[in-house]
């Protein structure tokens, strides 16, 4: 397969990278994932699941690291036929776009569903959603560069909105909520571990971005900032949820986080209810999501078919739109998330290291020095 | 089956894809025939020589014979005239070319015709004189001619041009081409405090029309060898001079040769200001924002080549243009460096704070009256209800009325007389508004945040980035008024996609912000001291990269 996009010219910082992995990761899934985990398992002890997967997300990410540094400057999509020899390849392939494609799919659809529950409740979603889409659309058509640099701009905004809006439910946190510590033993804790890593993968982009660093060796500062970064977040999400509305409320609610926003009040600003400006500016954060999804997958038919990527970016859209209308409801949407947090740790945290073995063995790319 | 979404979705997801395309198709036409029409790469085979008598002639040698040529081509101008006369000591007949108004009279009687009637060639002196045309050339040359401009050429076509440009001509018997004499006196102004960019601390000096004056400006402004001054000359039909001004030991070299080669590539018949050369270079024609910066003041060009831009100077215009711009440029102005850093920064903040109100404290409204009216203080949410009882109007539509009629004002402003400017603004703002509150046509509330919106974007010291926030505030309403504010963060998303794809002349338009460059980020949102700022902007790449190295 030959190279389709121009990587001499299209490169990213490491800064970026780091950027845009994070960015991958904090999407739709943190308005509700106080709540997948304690459907997972019924304890206040799930913030150590989340510590654990950000541990064994940084395990996989290694293995991914290991395996782009043998083949310098190629995507996944470009050194997996090298490995495994086409026909394998391409099956692996289509799994990984459609995984993109549908993973792009829910990131619209839990976008639409916040909308039009907290922002537009007469706008028709397919309005929402082309909106959203096309923007996209207009912003990948400049490549991974623009995409990039649109990232730099929106994570600082969203993520210091959001640690603002989290934070100052601080004054009616009650540790009490957390305590006992692993009361119920460690069994729980390995059930919340699943959902937790659903929310938590981002570190499977690595394998497209490495090949656009300007300095791959760096790779490992991006993964890092990746996964700990985002690890954080979702962690201080956890435990504030569960301390300041306990552990039954954040069970029972549809979006925990935006009740946590809800839960304070301050008199005399500008704005009263935070949950709404919050969500506002955390689109954004979706948008970012959805755009470095929409391009993977794009990127993967490109390379499949042997086309420039700007025009299958054209033809994924439909497909993602279709898709993320299956679900009939918010709750099967959720589903859809859980489920692709399963592929994706199948794909993704299990495959790398077969690939890397295999590749060891035929000698395939290059030595490590 | 369950789970196959209904027909209508499948309507939609072509809707999704068909949409793009049209779009795509027709801004690529778009920008194809902007490209044919008037276009940086000439077209060769349209490329026709205008058909010109004179190109290929040059002077005789025959006094009478060129006299006649030079009557022909140029007598029936009536501004034209020729002088007649007989150069003392000789039998030479000579006559001098000038354009009444525009070449300087005083130099045709004191330094041409008086010599050459008064003192004439002495006896010794006349058979050296008379013995060719190159002798009677090098003779007036050295002995006679008491001017520093003097120029020589065998070519009519040079000589008629440069005689309708305000040089005079010379025509001597016996001589096989021509004198041009001297430049053009013509008009000009004085050196002023520029009108479009006035500030409080800082140099009082702007740009005139003259090229040579404003060259003159830049060099007055310090003592400096490596400014380098390249020229031009533009214009197919009317030509004229174009200087390229760059720093030669700061200034990156690929820049300055992408600027040298969109120069010699523009094609244009007259270049009337240097907004055409503006249009004719810059990156993207669609783009609503400025590629270039236009300025009326000096200190702000030296300002520029030394951080490695470059800038460009046209004759016939007091706008210089500078290059490459990046978005901070258009909220940064040189008074931020004349004051302390800290009032300096604030200043700067207060801009740049400005400007978000400028473009976004419309939509705002917009959204939160019309979508959100729970975001808001409850207080404060029914007093804006009360003052809105029985309006006629959703918020989109009057916001629109009286944005647009701000508009107009401000633009009657600049037309009116200075006498009854100030009395129009004071019927307009106070009278219009208070009666359209009155009326009931529009909430006080909304009064205010028009008012605030004027102001703010009175703010921005770069009067064409003015115009762009002013176009983008009118879409976010739109955006406003259909999604709330979905919408205008979708705009937001939407110019800032945009502008992470601009370029000028190769540098991203949004740099030092991102790409991540924090060493550039000193001198931004805040200006930190000059102590501080020892470096020359990283993204521009300098050769110089020390500011105090000398």
């Amino acid at each position: 397969m030959v190279s389709t996009t121009n990587k001499h010219t299209d490169q990213i910082t490491t800064a970026q990278a780091a950027v845009l992995v994070i960015n991958y990761t904090l999407g739709a899934s943190i308005m509700t994932i106080s709540r997948n985990l304690l459907e997972a398992a019924r304890t206040p002890d799930i913030w150590i699941s989340v510590i654990l997967s950000g541990l064994i997300c940084f395990l996989a990410g290694l293995f991914i690291l290991w395996l782009c540094q043998r083949f310098r400057g190629k995507t996944l999509y470009e050194f997996m036929p090298e490995i495994t020899g086409k026909s394998v390849a391409y099956v692996i392939i289509i799994i990984m776009i459609v995984y993109f494609i549908t993973m792009s799919a829910y990131e619209l659809r839990m976008m639409t569903e916040v909308t039009s529950d907290f922002l537009l409740e007469d706008t028709p979603r397919w309005s929402i959603i082309m909106a959203f889409m096309w923007i996209a659309l207009y912003l990948n058509v400049g490549g991974i560069n623009s995409m990039a640099r649109l990232n730099e701009i929106v994570l600082p905004i969203t993520l210091i909105f959001f640690m603002v809006c989290i934070l100052s439910s601080l004054n009616l946190f009650d540790i009490k909520q957390l305590r006992p510590v692993l009361g119920a033993g460690i069994t729980p804790v390995l059930h919340g571990i699943m959902p937790a890593l659903s929310a938590l993968t981002g570190y499977e982009i690595l394998f497209i971005l490495i090949a656009f660093m300007k300095t791959p060796k760096q790779g490992i500062r991006a993964l890092h900032a990746g996964v700990w970064i985002p690890t954080m977040i979702i962690l201080i999400t956890v435990i504030l949820s569960i301390g300041v509305l306990g552990l039954y409320a954040t069970a029972n609610k549809t979006y925990p986080t935006l009740t946590l926003v809800r839960s304070y009040e301050y008199q005399g600003l500008i704005f009263e209810r935070f949950e709404s400006l919050m969500l506002v500016i955390w689109i954004m954060q979706m948008f970012t999501s959805f755009s470095i999804m929409h391009y993977a997958a794009s990127l993967g038919c490109s390379t499949m078919f042997n086309k420039k990527p700007n025009s299958l970016l054209f033809v994924t859209l439909p497909l993602i739109f279709i898709v993320s209308m299956v679900p009939k409801t918010l709750m099967e949407t959720v589903k859809l998330g859980e489920m692709l947090g399963v592929a994706s740790i199948i794909l993704f945290g299990g495959f790398p290291p077969i690939l890397l073995l295999v590749s060891v063995i035929r000698k395939k790319g290059m030595r490590r020095k | 089956m369950f789970y196959i979404p209904k027909w209508s979705v499948f309507v939609q997801s072509t809707l999704v894809i068909l949409i793009p395309i049209l779009f795509v198709w027709v801004s690529r036409r778009l920008r194809d025939s902007i490209r044919s029409v008037f276009s940086l790469h000439l077209d060769k085979s349209k490329n026709v020589k205008r058909e010109s008598s004179l190109s290929e002639i040059s002077g005789t040698g025959q006094y009478d014979q060129d006299l006649q040529m030079l009557q022909e081509s140029m007598a029936h101008n009536a501004d034209v005239h020729f002088r007649e006369f007989t150069i003392r000591g000789t039998s030479c007949r000579a006559v001098v070319v000038y354009v009444e108004g525009l070449a300087n009279s005083n130099l045709i009687d004191s330094h041409l015709i008086a010599p050459l009637m008064r003192e004439g060639v002495p006896e010794a002196d006349r058979e050296d004189f008379e013995q060719s045309s190159e002798s009677i050339q090098a003779y007036l040359e050295s002995h006679l001619l008491t001017v520093s401009h003097l120029r020589w050429g065998e070519k009519l076509q040079p000589f008629v041009q440069g005689v309708l440009n305000g040089s005079s001509g010379l025509l001597i018997e016996g001589m096989k081409g021509f004198f041009l004499v001297g430049m053009a006196k013509g008009k000009s102004r004085n050196v002023e405090d520029p009108i479009s960019e006035a500030l409080l601390r800082g140099p009082r000096i702007g740009f005139t029309e003259r090229i040579g004056e404003n060259m003159g400006l830049l060099r007055m402004h310090g003592k400096d060898e490596g400014m380098v001054m390249k020229k031009y000359e533009v214009g197919t039909r009317v030509k004229k001079e174009l200087v390229l001004i760059y720093m030669k030991d700061i200034a990156n070299q690929e820049l300055i040769n992408e600027i040298d080669s969109r120069i010699r590539r523009m094609a244009i018949d007259d270049p009337m200001d240097s907004g055409y050369i503006e249009q004719l270079i810059e990156d993207s024609t669609l783009s609503p924002f400025q590629q270039l910066q236009n300025t009326e003041r000096p200190d702000r060009v030296i300002g520029a080549i030394l951080e490695g831009r470059a800038a460009i100077l046209l004759d016939g215009t007091p706008f210089a243009l500078i290059m490459p711009v990046t978005f901070s440029m258009l909220l940064q102005s040189p008074e931020d460096y004349y004051e302390r850093w800290i009032s300096g920064s604030f200043v700067r903040l207060l801009r740049f704070s400005a400007a978000f109100l400028a473009l976004w404290a419309p939509s705002l409204y917009i959204s939160f009256i019309s979508y959100h009216s729970g975001m808001i203080p409850t207080s404060l949410a029914l007093s804006i209800v009360e003052s809105r009882q029985g309006l006629p109007f959703p918020s989109i539509i009057e916001a629109f009325i009286m944005e647009l009629s701000i508009e107009i004002l401000r633009e009657a402003g600049i037309r009116l007389p200075k006498p009854i400017g100030p009395a129009m603004g004071i019927v307009g703002g106070l009278i219009i508004g208070d009666a359209a509150v009155n009326a009931g046509i529009v909430s006080p509330f909304l009064i205010i945040v028009v008012a605030v919106t004027a102001i703010s974007s009175f703010t921005i010291p770069v009067y064409s980035a003015g115009i762009t926030l002013r176009i983008l505030r009118f879409t976010a309403m739109i955006f406003a008024g259909i999604f709330g504010l979905y919408g205008v963060i979708m705009f937001f998303l939407l110019i800032c996609s945009h502008l992470v794809k601009l370029r000028s002349f190769g540098i991203p338009y949004l740099s030092p912000l991102v790409p991540y460059r924090f060493r550039d980020w000193k001198d931004y949102v805040i200006r930190s001291p000059l102590k501080i700022l020892k470096q020359r902007p990283a993204m521009l790449n300098p050769r110089d990269k020390d500011r105090r190295t000398n």
